[in-house]
This record gives C-alpha cells, sequence and structure tokens, in this order.
C-alpha cells in the first residue's frame, strides 16, 4: 500500500512538471511569435509596395528576409506540435471518432492553400461505412494536416492530390498520394528522422524544419497504427497510415 | 464607415493591426489593456471586435465572456487574434462565442482584412 501511494505521489509530481514545462513552451512560443509576426507584416508591406516602390535587388532581398522569417515560424508552430505529441501520456485525449468526418473537415481547411498554388485536392471517399476509431481527434488532424500539407508543398502547380480512405481488415487506412518530387532512394530511410530535410526538397526552396514527419510517426505509433510510403523521385509520393479498428 | 475595435497590448503591433484595416476602410478603435477594453466595448456603433488573449488586468477570455453576456453587445462577432495556439485556447474562445481564433503569426494583415469583409459582408 505504502509503495502505491509513493507512486501516485510521484506521478502526480511529474504531472505537475509536465503541466510547467507546457506552459514554458507555450508562452515563449507566444513572445517568439509575436516578434515574429511584427516582423512577417512589415516584410509583407515591402513586398506589397505599400511603402514605396521596391528595386530588384531590395525586392529580392526582402522576399528573403520573408521566407527566412517564414521558417523560423514553421521551426514554432512544429516545435509546438513535436512537445505536445511527445507528452502522450497524459495530454493524449482518446475518444471514439468518426475518422470519415474527421477527414473531410480536416481537407476543408486546405482550399485556400490548393487554389493558391493551383493544385487539385481530390478526396476518394470509403465505398462502405467505416466504423469508429479510438484516438485523439487533435493529433490525427495534425496526422492529416502534416502529410497533406506535405503533398501540396512539394506538388507542382496544376498537381492532383489525391485522399483515399477505406477498411482493411481490423484497420482504418488512408492514402494521400502526389505528383510531386518524390523522395530520392538515398533518402527513403531518413525521412522520418527528427530534422531531416530531404536534398531536394531544400533545393526546391520549400519551407520546413524537418519535424513534420517525425512527429507525425510518433504520434501514429501511440495510437498503434503505422505509416509507410511508396515512391519514385520526381514522380510523387504516396504516403499510407493504418490506425486500428476499436 | 463600420468600425473595428482592436484589443492588443503590444504598441507595435497595434499600430500595424490599426494602419492597415484603417486603410482599407474601416473606422478604428484600440484598447491596450483588459481595463481599457471593458470600458471601450461599450462605445455605439463596434461592428467587430479584433480581441488578444494574454492582456494586463483582464484577459481576453473575461473579455469575451462579458461581451456575450450583455444583451446590447452578444451580437458583436469576435474575432480571437493570439499568438496562443493550444487547443484548450481555440476550444474555450469558441465555447465563449468567438466567432473565429486566427493565430497572428499564420495570417498576413491582407488575409485579416480579407477575413473581417466576409464577416461583415
Amino acid at each position: 500500500m505504502e509503495e502505491i501511494e509513493k507512486l501516485k505521489k510521484e506521478n502526480e509530481l511529474l504531472k505537475k512538471i509536465n503541466e510547467n514545462k507546457s506552459d514554458i513552451i507555450s508562452i515563449t512560443a507566444h513572445q517568439l511569435r509575436t516578434s515574429l509576426s511584427a516582423l512577417k507584416w512589415i516584410f509583407k508591406m515591402f513586398i506589397d509596395e505599400d511603402l514605396g516602390k521596391l528595386n530588384n535587388e531590395q525586392n529580392e532581398l526582402i522576399q528573403k528576409a520573408y521566407n527566412s522569417n517564414e521558417r523560423m515560424l514553421t521551426l514554432i508552430n512544429d516545435l509546438l506540435t513535436l512537445s505536445h505529441s511527445e507528452d502522450a501520456s497524459i495530454t493524449y485525449n482518446f475518444k471514439k471518432i468518426d475518422f470519415l468526418y474527421l477527414v473531410e473537415q480536416t481537407l476543408f481547411e486546405f482550399s485556400g492553400e490548393t487554389n493558391k498554388k493551383g493544385i487539385e485536392l481530390i478526396f476518394l471517399r470509403p465505398e462502405t461505412p467505416l466504423p469508429l476509431i479510438n484516438c485523439d481527434e487533435e493529433m490525427i488532424r495534425v496526422v492529416i494536416q502534416n502529410l497533406v500539407e506535405n503533398s501540396i508543398k512539394y506538388s507542382n502547380t496544376g498537381g492532383k492530390v489525391f485522399v483515399s480512405l477505406s477498411q482493411k481488415e481490423n484497420n482504418i487506412q488512408i492514402s494521400i498520394r502526389d505528383s510531386g518530387i518524390g523522395i530520392s532512394q538515398r533518402d527513403e530511410n531518413n525521412i522520418f528522422q527528427k530534422f531531416f530535410r530531404a536534398p531536394n526538397a531544400i533545393e526546391k526552396d520549400v519551407i520546413g524544419s524537418g519535424l513534420g514527419l517525425f512527429t507525425t510517426k510518433n504520434i501514429i505509433e501511440k495510437h498503434n497504427g503505422k505509416i509507410w510510403f511508396e515512391n519514385k523521385e520526381g514522380q510523387g509520393t504516396i504516403f499510407f497510415v493504418t490506425l486500428p479498428i476499436i | 464607415m463600420k468600425k473595428v475595435l482592436i484589443i492588443e497590448d503590444d504598441s507595435f503591433l497595434q499600430g500595424l493591426e490599426a494602419s492597415k484595416i484603417e486603410k482599407e476602410g474601416y473606422s478604428i478603435i484600440t484598447a491596450s489593456s483588459g481595463e481599457e477594453a471593458m470600458k471601450k466595448i461599450y462605445e455605439p456603433g463596434i461592428d467587430i471586435v479584433l480581441l488578444d488573449l494574454i492582456l494586463p488586468n483582464f484577459d481576453g477570455f473575461e473579455i469575451l465572456k462579458k461581451i456575450k453576456e450583455v444583451e446590447e453587445l452578444k451580437n458583436i462577432p469576435v474575432i480571437v487574434f493570439s499568438n496562443l495556439s493550444e487547443e484548450k485556447s481555440i476550444k474555450k474562445s469558441k465555447e465563449l462565442g468567438a466567432i473565429d481564433f486566427m493565430v497572428k503569426s499564420n495570417f498576413t494583415l491582407d488575409e485579416l482584412v480579407k477575413h473581417i469583409n466576409t464577416i461583415l459582408k
């Protein structure tokens, strides 16, 4: 009995430490974002020539500064998500959800981005109704967001991204297929590593932190799910995720 | 001319937001603390409120709660415009009646104005 009480107390203490850590991360991110928001807005005012006409050199430099600022913001966002996803045992909130509804809702949020890039996002609905799954809705939303966002980011203008959903035995499977730059064979083993960025993505000047796929895999594994991909460099990638049915 | 109340304690950000929104044809009122906001929300003719969350005196949630409690104010749309992004803040804002939650650093000021235009259309 004494041992159980001791463990309970230690658990409470760990919870408190974890909450403090989350608060510190959240406030730090808030402060960093506040400064970076100001920079973002000012750079954008220069780019839009709200403050007067720029010559080509000035324009190029400001655009680079804007992109660099966006990289910092992406890194902060990804670090926040990673921090949240790694607090699994304490902060995950598992409940039964309708996965189809979650996917539809999440894809809807991409309409602005796909229009901007001229990319068609096509959702292939399942032919039969899907059973509920037990998951943390917000974290699985992050998984879908990360994978779809990558597909859009690494696709060329005018490309298509297909999302499909189906039941495979005791799992629900979602796949996201793009016709983007793909992953080179030598990078295939590294793409789920923390902070890894593929050289062809860097070359294309696509903004990223190298944390998205690491976090995605982390979340899926916390759900006893699996993630893998099929790929041809230059022709696109298909990511597959399976999550167990309750 | 439609009227926007900007509640933002960072004077630099407040200045940038106000100048952009004003340029797009809105009239602006500003508040830099929770206490000031609690008075300014009663000014007549406010069409929309842009609300930061971390503020001195009263936080954004308390202001939002007050707006939604007062009969003559409760129909004014409130956009929470904050650099907090955790789910609990988003959820609480929606529950208290915010029409939207925008993370400042994810949007340009053009996008913010477009959003205000859409809500007030």
